[in-house]
This record gives structure tokens, C-alpha cells and sequence, in this order.
């Protein structure tokens, strides 16, 4: 299976809430509306101006929660969606510190609280379904495909279209998404993170995890060398003194 | 007749019991009510005050017993001996405040031992949960001579002491392997953190930050503990070995100075170190009581010959790296959170009440096990007469 994606084309989107409740009703969370992500709210689309912006899990190719994880309890799948198994968390929320976008949610009114973010309706998915926000989604601005002709019809729209920022939102921050944003009003202004890189977030790490053969190696050897000094030395002057004592005594002797 | 005696009420003793009740209602909320009633933190403040003083301290402010058991033990400074088994004994303390603080922190506590089953190397958390977990065996293992020898089994106790002097150096070894990666993978941790972390805390030198100033930290409050245990607790050591501890500060201070200084100008966070607003303050506070002052009274004898004197340098340096700590995991993150994040109050009495339970633990250690060179029978010179 080719690895799937999201787009979202702001300039069609006209705020109904249809995909807020879909995912609601396809998570069986509380159906009232919410003004932001939370726990309870996978995706919202919130005002901004004229605008209409979702918000949901960017879906990262390369995702820093996935790599923040302990445990291993998220995973990028080859389909597409980055899934959390609520059965290896423990609830260090590492994934919550590390997330360049600020989406995963964390059950804090729980007494066996969990992390909760859009799955891109994985179990949906595999039954070859569509995400429930995208068949709620009346008007087409989002939609469901392959990543690559994703990317290619985006592109498309923004050739084709000089009202478009010139900019596919997804297709290389943090080292590319697969959840695509499309704007006539400049990302900035919309309330997009400004992710700091293009290189995928878990480069950051690995240069440093990387480095933990070595340190064991050369720090081990270097030590047990400074320990082989040490008590080297401890036996020189040992036998320095005792050398020194017996003269004395054959000088005692002698005299 | 025997009379039951009521303890006498002290200042300390009533002190220690407000500490421990209002701890004792911060545990009653965080695992009976939540989070949500035991903490301020919010999905956009996901760490609070239990990662920033709990565990980045706590494992911070531990460094020492692995600085000087190495020191002892591998660089032959002999003159650390007699307070090698103190230095280990606060380490382990606080190793052990950090592991019963994490059941606060996850919000699934029951698991705290699935990364010993469920990998992700590339995980910087699971690399210091192994180190911490590693090495909390390490110091129990350095340290139980000290209880082991009160076994009244003469053959089992010499036994036991016999294998303990034949794996010491290795496990000094592995001690200090072990905290040399946990130490500066705590810093690692933020590394992700890029764009959110303030520049004038991230880094990508930031594991080699947290590694070059827990050193000298760990010795700072080694010292401390060291100092009261004489003035309180009748320890008879030779209080010059604190003047001599205090000597390996100042350079390991000045070194880390100098790495910060320099890091700081190269990724350009130099702007920022001017700027008015609220985390430079933050940041020239830290600054100050890590490393300014501190190196301006290491620098005169008079302050390194004195141990009150000593005492409250070292404070400052403690100080120092607690801002620094928390100015990395709630300062510097709070612009981008766009929180405010100010710490619930059973957040801090949790927090203290861990600690005041190690600390009273130290005491009771000191007071009932041989933790100093004892009058009549060292355990130190029968280990230097070997």
C-alpha cells in the first residue's frame, strides 16, 4: 500500500464543523464543540479572520513523538498515520514536550490518564475507509489520497491559481508531513507553527544517541588507563620506601 | 514501670511533620483525585516542577558521589576516603528520590517498567531510564558494605565484604560510564526542543551543559551534607578534606563558564542576554549564583580554608543550578508554551516532602550506620591497608 495523506485546502473550507463531529463520532468521544485540540477534540477548525484553519496531527514522516518515545508506544506506519498503542504508555509525555506542532493532548482529569491525538482513522483505513473528517467534509477541502498525488494536485492548484501562497504547508517542514495545507492568506497568519527546520526532528537526537558506543569505549578505557597509573604509582613509592628502609637499616647496622 | 515519653516538640520536629502532612495530602490528590487537582500542568505545559527540580536536580545534584568515589578510587586522590561512603550514601538518596518522584510524574506509575521490555533506541528518555535504572543498582551495590557489615553472621559478612573489595573498582568504573551519559542525556533531552526552547538555553551542546555543570553541583552539595554531618550529627572527619574538594570546583566552574560563554556567542544567543524581559533576569540569576559569585569567593583562600564560609558557597552553587535546571524545563519554554505555568502547591510539597524524607534517611544513616571513619575500627584504613 502506497503511504497516504491529508489535504487541506483552506480556500474551500467553510467552517460547517461536519469533520468535528465525524471525528468525534468516530473516536466515541463527547460530541459538544470545542474551540481547540484537546483530549476530547482530535480535530477543530478554528476562525481565524476571514479563515477557516483545521487543526489535527501533522502525520510527520519522520515524527519527533515517535522518536521522544521510551516505550516505542507511537510509530509512523508505511500507511501513513502515526498511531499511539495506549498499551505500552506510560505517561511520561515526552511525546507532548517534543512535538513541533503542540498537538498531542494528555487525559489530565484522569486517574489512568492517556495521550490522545487524530490517528488519521487507521482501523478505518485498513478497511480501505476513508479518515470520517474527509467523508464528512462537504465542500472537498479535504481530501484523501495517495501522498504523492496529493502533493501533485497541490501543486497543481497553485500553478494553476495565482491566489495561492506559493507554498505547500506540510510538504517540508520538519522533513515533510502527511497532512497538507493550502492557503490564499500567508501560513504565519493562520496561527501555523513556524517549525524551526527542514531536516526531520529526530536528526536532532540521533547525532547524540549515536555517540554512546564511543563514550562507553573511550571512557572506559580511558578510565581503567588513569586506574592503571594510579596504582602504578601507588607501587613505585611503595617499593621506593621499603628500599629506602631497608638501606637505612643496613646503614644502621653498618655503623 | 517504664514511663512512655512524649517526643519533645522542637522547632525541627514540628517542621519536618507540616512537611510530611501537607506531602501527604499532595499524594492523596495525585493518585486518588489526578493531575488535574495535584498539578498545574496543561498540554501546553506537558513538564512542570516534578521533571524540572524532581528529576533534572535530584539527578543533578547526585553527580557527586560518582566525582568522588572516581576521584577516591581511579585518579588516587587518598585523601577522599573517608568521605567516599558519605558522598556515595547522598547519590544513592537521591538517585532513590528521583525513582519514587517519577511514580508522581507518569501519569501510568504502575508501568514505570516497561522500557525494560519495550525498546526505542532512538528514545533519549529510554536511554536515561536504563542509565538511571543501571545505576541506581550500581550505588545500592557501592553502598551496601554499610549495611552488610552490621549482618551478625561473621562468615556471611566477611563473605559478602570480601566480593564487594573485589568488584569495587569496576563498579566505580561502570558508575562513572553510566552517570557520564545519563548526566549529560538529561540535557539531551531538550535537544528536540529546538524553536521552543529559549536560545539562551538550547543548545546543541546541551547534553555536554548538563554534564559539565552537574559535577561540580554534586561536589557542592557533597560538601554541604558533609559540613552539617559534622557540625550536627558528630561525624569526626578532617574538615580540611572540604577545603581540598573545593579546590576541583572553581576550575570545573570556570570550565563550564567558559564552555557556556562560548556557546552562547556562537549560536547568537547574545542579543537575547541584553534584552529586558523576564527570562534574562532569569537567566543572569542563574548566572550569578552559579557561577559568578561563587567563583569570586572559590577564588580567595580565606573562603576555601573556612567551611561555614565553604557551606554557604556551596549553597549558592546548589541555588545556581536549580535556577538553571528550571530555567531550562519551565523558563525557558514558558514563551513558547504561551502559558504561564506557576507550580500548584502540592506540587512543591510532594517535591519536598521526597526530599525531606531523604534528607531525615541521611541522618539515620549517618547516626546508626559506620557512613564516617568510626574512632576505634575504621572500615576505611582496613580498605587502605589491603
Amino acid at each position: 500500500m502506497k503511504t497516504k495523506a491529508i489535504l487541506v485546502d483552506i480556500t474551500k473550507c467553510i467552517g460547517c464543523g461536519n469533520c468535528e463531529q465525524a471525528c468525534k463520532e468516530a473516536h466515541g468521544l463527547p460530541m459538544a464543540s470545542e474551540p481547540v485540540l484537546s483530549a476530547t477534540a482530535l480535530t477543530v477548525v478554528e476562525p481565524r479572520g476571514e479563515k477557516f484553519v483545521r487543526r489535527m496531527c501533522m502525520h510527520c514522516q519522520e515524527p519527533a513523538c515517535a522518536s521522544a518515545c521510551p516505550v516505542g508506544a507511537l510509530k509512523k506506519t508505511a500507511a501513513g498515520p502515526v498511531v499511539y498503542d495506549a498499551g505500552k504508555c506510560m505517561g511520561c509525555r515526552y511525546c507532548m514536550l517534543a512535538c513541533p506542532f503542540q498537538v498531542p493532548r494528555y487525559e489530565w482529569t484522569k486517574l489512568a490518564p492517556y495521550v490522545k491525538k487524530c490517528d488519521m482513522c487507521a482501523g478505518r483505513l485498513t478497511k480501505g475507509g476513508l479518515p470520517a473528517c474527509v467523508q464528512a467534509c462537504p465542500t472537498g477541502a479535504s481530501l484523501f489520497g495517495d501522498r504523492d498525488d496529493l502533493l501533485a494536485e497541490a501543486q497543481k492548484r497553485i500553478l494553476e491559481n495565482s491566489a495561492y501562497v506559493r507554498h505547500i504547508y506540510g510538504s517540508e517542514e520538519v522533513g515533510g508531513t502527511s497532512v497538507f495545507f493550502l492557503s490564499d492568506v500567508p501560513f504565519e497568519k493562520l496561527g501555523f507553527a513556524a517549525v524551526p527546520t527542514k531536516r526531520p526532528m529526530p536528526t536532532l537526537t540521533a547525532n547524540a544517541l549515536g555517540d554512546v558506543p564511543t563514550v562507553v569505549l573511550v571512557g572506559s578505557s580511558l578510565l581503567a588507563g588513569l586506574y592503571w597509573i594510579t596504582e602504578r604509582r601507588k607501587q613505585v613509592a611503595l617499593a621506593e620506601a621499603k628500599e629506602r628502609s631497608s638501606t637505612s637499616r643496613m646503614d644502621e647496622e653498618r655503623s | 514501670m517504664t514511663h512512655l515519653r512524649f517526643p519533645k516538640i522542637t522547632l525541627w520536629r514540628v517542621l519536618v511533620a507540616l512537611i510530611f502532612a501537607a506531602g501527604l495530602y499532595a499524594t492523596y490528590a495525585r493518585f486518588l483525585v489526578g493531575f488535574a487537582a495535584s498539578t498545574n500542568l496543561s498540554d501546553s505545559v506537558p513538564w512542570g516542577l516534578w521533571v524540572g527540580l524532581g528529576t533534572l536536580c535530584g539527578v543533578g545534584l547526585s553527580a557527586g558521589g560518582f566525582a568522588v568515589a572516581a576521584a577516591a578510587y581511579i585518579l588516587g586522590f587518598d585523601r577522599y576516603r573517608p568521605v567516599v561512603r558519605a558522598a556515595v550514601l547522598i547519590s544513592f538518596l537521591g538517585y532513590l528520590t528521583v525513582v519514587v518522584g517519577m511514580l508522581y510524574e507518569l501519569g501510568l506509575p504502575w508501568r514505570i517498567w516497561h522500557p525494560i521490555l519495550m525498546w526505542n533506541r532512538s528514545s533519549v528518555l529510554f536511554e536515561v531510564s536504563w542509565c538511571v535504572m543501571l545505576y541506581t543498582a550500581v550505588l545500592t551495590l557501592e553502598f551496601s558494605p554499610a549495611l552488610f557489615e552490621k549482618i551478625p553472621w561473621k562468615r556471611a559478612r566477611e563473605w559478602y565484604l570480601r566480593w564487594h573489595h573485589a568488584i569495587l573498582i569496576e563498579l566505580v568504573l561502570i558508575g562513572v560510564v553510566l552517570s557520564s551519559l545519563h548526566q549529560s542525556f538529561l540535557g539531551g533531552l531538550y535537544l528536540i526542543t529546538e524553536g521552543k526552547l529559549d536560545p539562551l538555553w538550547y543548545s546543541p551542546y546541551i547534553p555536554s551543559l548538563f554534564y559539565l555543570s552537574a559535577i561540580p553541583a554534586g561536589l557542592a552539595l557533597t560538601i554541604m551534607a558533609l559540613y552539617l554531618s559534622a557540625r550536627s550529627l558528630n561525624a569526626r572527619f578532617d574538615l580540611s578534606i572540604l577545603s581540598e574538594i573545593s579546590r576541583l570546583m572553581a576550575p570545573l566552574l570556570g570550565v563550564y563558564a567558559l564552555f557556556r560563554g562560548v556557546d552562547l556567542v556562537t549560536h547568537g544567543a547574545l542579543p537575547y542576554m541584553l534584552r529586558w524581559r523576564s527570562e534574562t533576569g532569569l537567566f543572569w540569576l542563574e548566572m550569578a549564583l552559579f557561577v559568578i559569585i561563587p567563583l569570586a569567593l572559590l577564588s580567595s583562600e580565606q573562603v576555601r580554608n573556612n567551611p561555614q564560609w565553604l557551606y554557604w558557597t556551596c549553597a549558592l552553587v546548589v541555588m545556581g543550578f536549580v535556577a538553571n535546571r528550571l530555567n531550562v524545563s519551565v523558563t525557558g519554554l514558558q514563551a513558547s508554551a504561551g502559558v504561564h505555568y506557576v507550580p500548584k502547591w502540592t506540587e512543591m510539597a510532594s517535591t519536598i516532602a521526597i526530599i525531606a524524607a531523604a534528607v531525615l534517611a541521611f541522618r539515620y544513616a549517618v547516626l546508626y550506620l559506620n557512613i564516617f571513619p568510626q574512632p576505634k575500627q575504621s572500615w576505611m584504613m582496613k580498605a587502605a591497608s589491603d
